[in-house]
């Protein structure tokens, strides 16, 4: 390739680079947003699951009780301890999944006062229970298991709402992430509208400038025969073209035999 | 004027950059690929692309004229800070737009100030690129250039010519492509032996280089968010008391007396000025904080004086304590510091102490002449006789550079903001200093205060660097002959 094609290539292959590159990082970042976005959601719907189960749980478990203590029916006995299984079980894989661990502390040391609260009243009914049911069952209901039951269930709605308020920060930075992803693009776009002017000022200097004043220059002389003189800075093949014409205004001038 | 022919000269500055992004990308590989890597090279590539377009289309020309001159220089300028912006703005963190422009320019310009509340949060390679910009300001971006131009000759003149103030140039007693190669010298001397002497005095190796290449081209980045004050090392202050010193100095004169040249630092009248200027002002704020008990002893009052005073004097802006505390006469002989700066020919910006000298003697000079209307009174400096057009411009530029002060500070309590801070902030911008007192003492940052004030100060710091009429020509570039 010579001067002038090379040049024009070059320059039209930096744009098409560009336009690959800012193509390739929106693609990128859009991905990157695209997975963070997605794990947010996976978060938030995990959380909200689990939290369900929780809740669920509990609350068998206090229908559970209010049938085996205020009605003295021991067939809920087996759903009780069932019961608090499941809620212990979910709370473990809450723990396992959460990256901040500290919102269940308050939920794992209210589910453990929970479980020694209904082992220790299962064992007992096993035993007594009988002889004081149904007054001593109601009033062990309603002064001890009530109010941990209680606890039990707000640590559960706290764990679901701190999980989700830990969430907002993350969903914070996506925002900025989102601001941040369009950036190199748009860093692009600007290197990209600099090289465009570029192109377009030097192929106006070196390659359109000059064939008009080339042109001019053949008209005048064929016209009104004012000798052909282009001026200004000519290079390549443009050069050439002028040397060529010059050559040939030459040659027309010679005597023809 | 040939614009083909600037872009040509702004691409190979802009090459140059790229290189240092590349370097500082490097940083970031060998330091885990930490997260400051793709921003680096992503900017490095565009700055690149950016920079080699027009030397594909330009070819190398032998002669410039003084106007394609001053746009290279302050086209360079310009672009370098736009395209410095670039990886801060890719990292994010704490860029926004106009804290990475401001970041940049603060870096290209070497005045130090920042508007991170976190500097030690930034990845190595970030913080590499951030003392690259002010490393490259500091040796002025086209003047590094020159040295891998090609052409020879006239180039490098005409470069010069607006690169360097006229006080710097007349200093320089050789041809223009020794200046180039002596201010390189003493420039890279300077931060080796910074380096080693920060090693030897406790820093790590990193930190050590970081604070050398600040040091010598008197910016005052830190690596740290107490700035030197996070090091607490007596030894660590003395060395960078000296290196802050000897990089406000006229840099043919530390070359002169290196070689042993009789035009020396011993017998300049400037660096004699200089540096009792620099011991009466840290001996004045020593016995100010010691009066005041803001330290133990006179010994560590002296050390913690002088270092400030140096630091603000040659424009540098470390910091071992928070000026903010000390007493009104500390910060008054602080602000006069920040205000006079060092020598002409060095990296400092600021007035220079040489126009103070020539102010002084043309007062002592105006007296004279009341005195004895006939008498014909030369003034000189360093030996030299100072002709009208000399004095004619250093009045000019005081006054320009005065009212600059001004307009920036009223711009600043326009917007809100106390009075201490908008002065000393348009002081410390325009004189490349970096710290000021207020809301941007020594330490604290710019970051809270707002937009305008950023660009404005941006604006300033830019005025300083160029020497104030290097960028006001930009605007009336259509009407010189």
């Amino acid at each position: 390739m010579t001067g002038l094609r090379k040049r024009v290539t070059v320059g039209f292959l930096s744009i098409v680079c560009l336009l690959f590159f800012s193509g390739m990082v929106s693609f990128l970042e859009l991905s990157h947003l695209s997975r963070d976005t997605g794990d947010i959601l996976e978060a938030n719907q995990r959380n909200i699951s689990l939290a369900k189960q929780m809740l669920d749980a509990a609350h068998e478990q206090n229908v559970a009780l209010i049938h085996l203590s205020v009605f003295g029916d021991q067939s809920y006995d087996s759903l009780c301890r069932a019961c608090m299984t499941r809620l212990e079980n979910t709370l473990l894989v809450a723990q396992q999944e959460a990256v901040d661990k500290s919102f269940l502390d308050s939920l794992a040391f209210a589910t453990t006062d929970l479980r020694l609260l209904v082992d220790s009243y299962l064992a007992f009914g096993e035993n007594e229970h009988d002889a004081n049911a149904p007054e001593a069952g109601s009033k062990w209901y309603n002064n001890e298991y009530e109010a941990l039951h209680t606890r039990v269930t707000s640590a559960i709605k706290a764990y679901m709402t701190s999980t989700q308020s830990s969430l907002a920060p993350r969903a914070d930075q996506m925002r900025k992430n989102a601001y941040r992803a369009v950036t190199p693009v748009l860093i692009s776009l600007v290197v990209m509208i600099a090289i465009v002017l570029m192109l377009y000022y030097f192929m106006s200097i070196y390659c359109v400038h000059p064939i008009v004043r080339m042109n001019k220059g053949l008209d005048d002389f064929l016209t009104f025969h004012i000798p052909f003189a282009v001026k200004g800075q000519l290079k390549d093949e443009v050069l050439e073209l002028k040397e060529r014409i010059d050559t040939l205004i030459s040659m027309t001038k010679q005597p023809k035999f | 004027m040939r614009l083909d022919v600037v872009l040509r000269y702004i691409g190979v500055v802009m090459l140059f950059i790229a290189t240092f992004m590349l370097l500082s990308a490097g940083i970031s590989y060998f330091n885990g690929m930490d997260s400051a890597f793709y921003p680096l090279l992503l900017s490095a590539l565009l700055t690149t692309l950016l920079g080699i377009f027009p030397l594909i289309f330009v070819e190398r020309q032998e002669q410039l004229t003084t106007k394609e001159g001053f746009c290279i220089v302050v086209g360079a300028w310009l672009l370098a800070c736009v395209v410095g912006s670039f990886p801060y703005l890719i990292w994010g963190g704490e860029f926004s737009v106009i804290n990475a422009w401001f970041e940049s320019v603060s870096g290209f310009t070497t005045t130090g100030a920042t508007v991170l509340n976190d500097i030690e949060s930034l990845p190595r390679g970030m913080l590499f690129w951030r003392m690259s910009t002010t490393w490259i300001g500091g040796i002025g971006v086209v003047m590094f250039a020159l040295v891998i131009l090609p052409s020879m000759g006239r180039n490098k003149l005409t470069l010069t010519n607006v690169e360097l103030s006229t006080l710097a140039k007349d200093n320089y007693r050789y041809r223009t492509q020794v200046i180039v190669r002596i201010l390189l010298a003493v420039y890279v001397g300077l931060m080796i032996i910074s380096m080693l002497l920060l090693k030897l005095a406790g820093m790590n190796w990193f930190d050590a280089l970081c604070h050398a290449m600040s040091v010598c081209a008197t910016s005052g980045f830190s690596t740290k968010n107490a700035s030197i004050a996070y090091f607490n090392s007596p030894a660590i202050d003395w060395v960078l008391i000296f290196s802050m010193m000897m990089a406000g100095v006229h840099f043919g004169l530390i070359f002169a007396t290196v070689t042993g040249k009789r035009n020396n630092l011993f017998r300049s009248e400037v660096a004699r000025w200089y540096f009792g200027m620099l011991l009466l002002g840290g001996l004045l704020i020593t016995v100010s904080v010691f009066a005041a008990d803001l330290y133990p002893t006179f010994f560590t009052a002296f050390r913690g004086g002088l270092f400030q005073f140096v630091s603000l004097m040659t424009t540098t802006g470390f910091a071992t304590a928070d000026t903010n505390q000390w007493t009104s006469f500390a910060i008054v002989i602080l602000l006069f510091g920040s205000l006079v700066c060092a020598c002409a020919g060095s990296t400092t910006g600021g007035l220079k102490i040489n126009r103070l000298i020539l102010s002084l003697k043309m007062i002592r000079a105006r007296l004279s002449q009341q005195q004895h209307p006939n008498a014909i009174i030369r003034i000189r400096l360093d030996g030299a006789i100072q002709d009208t057009e000399s004095l004619h411009s250093v009045t000019v530029f005081i006054v320009t550079y005065l009212l600059l002060i001004l307009v920036g500070t009223v711009f600043g309590t326009m917007l809100g903001i106390d009075l201490m801070t908008s002065f000393s902030g348009s002081i410390a911008s325009i004189g490349n200093v970096g710290p000021g007192f207020g809301e941007v003492g020594s330490m604290n940052n710019f970051s809270a205060l707002p937009a305008a004030f950023k660009l404005s100060n941006s604006l300033l710091m830019l005025f300083g660097r160029l020497e104030i009429f290097g960028l006001i020509q930009l605007f009336f570039i259509k009407w010189w002959r």
